[in-house]
């Protein structure tokens, strides 16, 4: 084992493999940083670049790019109020009302140690883990699977806001977009009332940019005379304060720990992502404070919780992959494609057939979190002067860089005028205090939700086997108790509310 | 009408007003779509067919958005209905400058398969630069860099970086 693992270190400790992944963590980073452009997308127009070099370099790269592009998303996220990526959208909720509150360097220094100590608890987990984690992985059916996605929508009741009747509408908006185009099964086209724009159904990624970037790019601009003035969306004020987050995430590693776990387990399993465990990860850290109401507010805890989440999955994805050639994300099976290219089949013998690949996986891993950790420190101050853009040249800019993040997903300029309508609702949404994450997370689930309802009942009818089957059972009381929480909770901070303001009662 | 810090009580009884609105149009919407779901088809395979989830979704949407109407309606005054045009009319004239960017939003989306990405979002750029802009000397020549920068150059690295070849346009070809 040793040799073999000594092996895989003396393949990536070569001088060509280390700069080839020094450039992969830069594009990674970059590209993330662009609302609408994915890590699946960075990582496809890598996949041709490696398929000269030898496996393990080609692999190791495409790492470094998977790795900096979970942090780069953070970057729009912090600044700009935009997920960079999906996997980014509760690092909005935290991070940008930081960043807006003068502290973005604060802001960009938590995010980027947390996405570093993710990655790394994910690495270690996948190390000691990856079998038998991917073998329970492996064993859910489509029963455990639509229980799991019905506990994971219950996260909607603590995302609601100020309001828990429009934060729920806003969830069910969101299930109800994801009906739009041809059914997950079958291929039925539903609601496309003839339109050629909505007869492939609406791409998550193009309602994430409408709703999420167009709505708030066109908000920074409500504000007339601070628009001419030249404001630019966040002070100069930049103190990293680089080492005092290390220490501030280290010392409370609580967080940092059920986070990366929550970010490991989702992506060990197949069809989820770091869009989930981000959500959910922030969601766990939210309902495990002293101070849930302080979240949403510009609290590290919020900003630690998202990142080590979504960076953990890098790590959680690898899982079944490894040890059963079972790709967990799109990514993982764009990875899995790099290592059939190279003529390794990827299965249960992986790790024993190439062990000195599976060894040298495991060490990028660890190489490529200290590169992105690194680029990200050298390279803040630069990602920075984007908060000292005025309103003026920022917000028309970005906007084409959402059109261009629209258009290159699928090649179709229909997206683009699907587009320009979410844009508008997200807007009128946002203006009449309707909480936008619950809808976010309404379009990711609803299709993994209603796949797995059918499936199940297409295998057995009967839907009690929901409740006797353990595991299930297990996730809907998880799911039952999560929202009579969420609800006590929020009872519990109207009441406070209402006795310190008496106005608020509404 | 989005919450500001200190609203009057007339902007929040328009902005409860708003709301009552936007709840009616969910309510409809989601009735006239749970009908259409109905009519969806089953198969001997599929116990629940394409039309069961959604239909459950427009359920709940519909029963949601009328619990909000009930709510609205016993919160907001008698005469919350006849402030409410009154509100909005200063409301919108106070957000023109994101009228007239939606408007120029609209605009480019709608002649950029014609006209092509490049030019397109050129004459976007220098529009809505122009709209939000001081009219200094030295914004108007930073502007045109952009805006030259985010067309033709955005356009030439998605081209040659990225193989992604943005709408060359009808008019053109």
């Amino acid at each position: 084992m040793i040799d073999q693992f000594l092996l895989g270190a003396e393949q990536i400790f070569t001088v060509s493999t280390l700069l080839f992944m020094l450039l992969g963590s830069i594009a990674g980073i970059v590209a993330a940083a662009i609302p609408g452009f994915t890590i699946t997308m960075a990582i496809i127009l890598t996949l041709p670049l490696t398929f000269a070099m030898p496996p393990l370099q080609g692999i190791a790269v495409m790492l470094s790019v998977y790795v900096g592009g979970y942090t780069g998303g953070l970057i729009s996220a912090a600044l700009l109020g935009i997920p960079g990526t999906p996997s980014s959208v509760a690092t909005t909720f935290d991070a940008f009302p930081m960043a807006r509150a003068g502290q973005p360097g604060r802001a960009l220094s938590l995010g980027v140690w947390a996405s570093f100590f993710g990655t790394l608890i994910s690495t270690v987990v996948l190390i000691v883990a990856a079998p038998p984690l991917a073998l329970i992985a492996v064993k859910l059916g489509p029963w455990e699977y639509f229980s799991l996605i019905l506990f994971a929508l219950t996260i909607i009741a603590s995302l609601v806001g100020a309001s828990l009747l429009r934060g729920l509408m806003a969830g069910a908006i969101g299930l109800a977009i994801s009906t739009v185009g041809p059914d997950p099964m079958m291929g039925r086209p539903r609601f496309d009332f003839g339109l050629d724009m909505l007869a492939p159904g609406m791409p998550f990624l193009v309602v994430l940019i409408g709703i999420f970037a167009i709505s708030q790019l066109v908000s920074e601009v409500e504000d007339v005379r601070a628009v001419r003035s030249g404001t630019s969306l966040a002070t100069k004020d930049i103190d990293f304060q680089t080492w005092a987050m290390m220490r501030e995430i280290l010392v409370r590693p609580v967080n940092l720990v059920r986070s990366s776990i929550v970010g490991v387990l989702i992506g060990a399993l197949p069809g989820a992502g770091g869009s989930i465990a981000n959500l959910l990860a922030y969601d766990q850290a939210k309902r495990a404070s002293k101070t849930p109401e302080k979240f949403g507010t510009g609290i590290s805890e919020g900003v630690v919780a998202s990142e080590a989440g979504n960076s953990a999955t890098a790590g959680g994805g690898l899982i079944p992959l490894i040890a059963l050639g079972i790709p967990g994300s799109a990514v993982d099976a764009i990875l899995m494609a790099s290592l059939m290219v190279h003529g390794i089949s990827v299965g249960p013998r992986l790790i024993m057939d190439n062990a000195d690949l599976v060894y040298g996986m495991f060490i990028a891993m660890v190489v490529a979190s200290l590169m992105m950790l690194i680029v990200c420190m050298v390279s803040l101050r630069l990602f920075l002067r984007v908060t000292e853009i005025p309103k003026w040249a920022i917000v028309p800019a970005v906007i084409v860089c959402c059109v261009v993040g629209s258009f290159a997903l699928n090649n179709r300029v229909t997206d683009l005028y699907l587009l320009g309508f979410i844009g508008l609702a997200g807007y009128l949404l946002k203006t009449l205090d309707y909480p936008l994450a619950p809808l976010v997370l309404g379009v990711i689930l609803g299709p993994i939700a209603e796949t797995n309802l059918r499936r199940a009942l297409m295998t057995d009818s009967d839907w009690t086997v929901f409740l006797t089957r353990p595991v299930s059972l297990l996730l809907l009381v998880a799911a039952v108790a999560s929202v009579a929480w969420a609800v006590w909770r929020h009872r519990q901070s109207r009441a406070r509310k209402s006795l310190t303001d008496p106005k608020e009662s509404g | 009408m989005q919450a500001d810090q200190n609203p009057t009580p007339e902007k929040q009884e328009a902005g409860g007003v708003a709301r009552l609105l936007s709840y009616l149009v969910i309510l409809a919407a989601s009735v006239g779509l749970f009908f259409d779901a109905r009519a969806l088809p089953t198969s001997r395979w599929d116990v629940l067919g394409a039309g069961a989830f959604p239909q459950l979704v427009f359920a709940t949407l519909g029963v949601l958005a009328l619990v909000a109407i009930a709510d609205a309606l016993r919160k907001l005054p008698p005469g919350a209905f006849a402030g409410f045009g009154a509100a909005a009319v200063p409301w919108l004239r106070a957000r023109y400058l994101v009228v007239a960017l939606l408007a120029l939003f609209g605009l480019y989306l709608a002649i950029l398969p014609r006209a092509g990405f490049s030019w397109t979002t050129l004459g976007f750029l220098l529009a809505a630069q122009l709209l939000l802009a001081p009219r200094r000397p030295r914004v108007i020549a930073v502007l045109l860099i952009l805006a030259l920068l985010f067309s033709f150059g955005l356009n030439a690295l998605f081209a040659e970086a990225f193989n992604v070849f943005l709408p060359r346009g009808r008019w053109w070809t």
